[in-house]
């Protein structure tokens, strides 16, 4: 008699919940890692009120307020672009995520043209306007710069992961029954967005 | 021996591999069966996510008199909003227990960085 069995997952690994809590643990270190730098924050604006409060008028609010809810849209077409690939419409799953990406480039857009004003007027770290500032001014620019910078670096890392995860799902590595990658691109997506609703009132609503 | 892994390196005799196997196609059903959230409930997330922001906007432009009580508005709503997009956007709502259990862990870890520095600046 012939008995011939194959492997139950045909070979491959493929362990969606120890993927899904790898990404978390990463997302975990993420958090502590933007919540230090709010503590900073937090010392250096309770130390510089009034200097923090002048330094904010040179942010638009209007700017800002348009990010967020760009941020917050992608988040929604992300999510529901998981649930669509989970109902097995995959390319409703793909014109969602091509929507996510597109919201992504959209906010960086913006935040050059935010960070092009501030080089203009000389506010960025080490030029001559910068320079002049008090200290207090200089300690918000600086972590305007920083905070806002690792958050947009993030947008970028956040958008490749997208545009990998729609090549997946095309050449249907990601599918219907293995959908973790894309899981874990919209957590880090959502993560962009939870620090961006934490970074918007600390830099822009000063008031 | 860890029963139930899909992988065994393991020689395994043919009627035990069965029983395993079994099982195995049992738990991938069970993942089958998970909670597909639908696209009004992200919407109406996406809503309340939008009414959220207006409102702090609105609070800080046109409140400018209440200084101190606008930062703290603000970082009240935007705790809300961060705890709904962990909730329903990032599906904790619907995961198991431990992402939750953890994440609570997470924010405590991060509560007593926060109340030592405050301490440390308050003492000083």
């Amino acid at each position: 008699m012939n008995h011939h069995f194959t492997l139950p997952n045909s070979g491959h690994n493929y362990d969606a919940k120890a993927s899904k809590m790898g990404m978390w643990l990463f997302l975990y270190t993420e958090l502590i890692l933007f919540g230090g730098l709010f503590l900073v924050y937090m010392v250096y604006r309770s130390l510089n009120q009034d200097a923090f409060l002048l330094a904010s008028f040179n942010l638009n609010v209007w700017m800002g307020t348009a990010n967020t809810i760009v941020l917050l849209t992608s988040s929604m077409t992300v999510a529901m672009a998981i649930s669509a690939l989970q109902k097995g419409d995959s390319k409703k799953s793909i014109f969602l995520l091509w929507m996510t990406i597109l919201a992504a480039l959209f906010f960086l857009v913006v935040k050059y043209f935010e960070w092009s004003a501030k080089f203009e007027h000389g506010l960025f770290p080490g030029m001559d306007h910068f320079n002049q500032l008090p200290n207090g001014e200089k300690l918000y620019f600086n972590l305007y710069f920083f905070m806002t910078g690792l958050h947009g670096l993030h947008v970028i890392v956040g958008g490749i992961f997208i545009v990998i995860v729609v090549f997946k799902i095309k050449s249907g590595k990601v599918n219907k029954d293995r959908y973790q990658l894309l899981e874990n691109s919209g957590l880090y997506w959502h993560l962009v967005d939870l620090i961006w609703i934490y970074l918007f009132p600390l830099f822009y609503l000063i008031h | 021996m860890a029963p139930g892994r899909l992988n065994l390196d393991l020689f395994v005799p043919p009627i035990l591999f069965n029983s395993l196997k079994m099982k195995n196609q049992h738990s991938i059903e069970e993942s089958h069966a998970e909670h597909i959230t639908s696209y009004r409930e992200h919407f109406g997330t996406w809503v309340g996510l939008i009414l959220l922001t207006l409102m702090t906007v609105f609070i800080s432009v046109f409140g400018a008199d209440l200084r101190t009580i606008t930062v703290a508005t603000a970082l009240l709503i935007a705790s809300v909003k961060a705890l709904v997009v962990a909730y329903y956007f990032m599906h904790l709502k619907y995961d198991p227990r431990i992402y939750r259990v953890l994440i609570t862990i997470v924010m405590s870890l991060f509560t007593v960085f926060l109340i030592m520095v405050i301490l440390d600046y308050l003492t000083r």
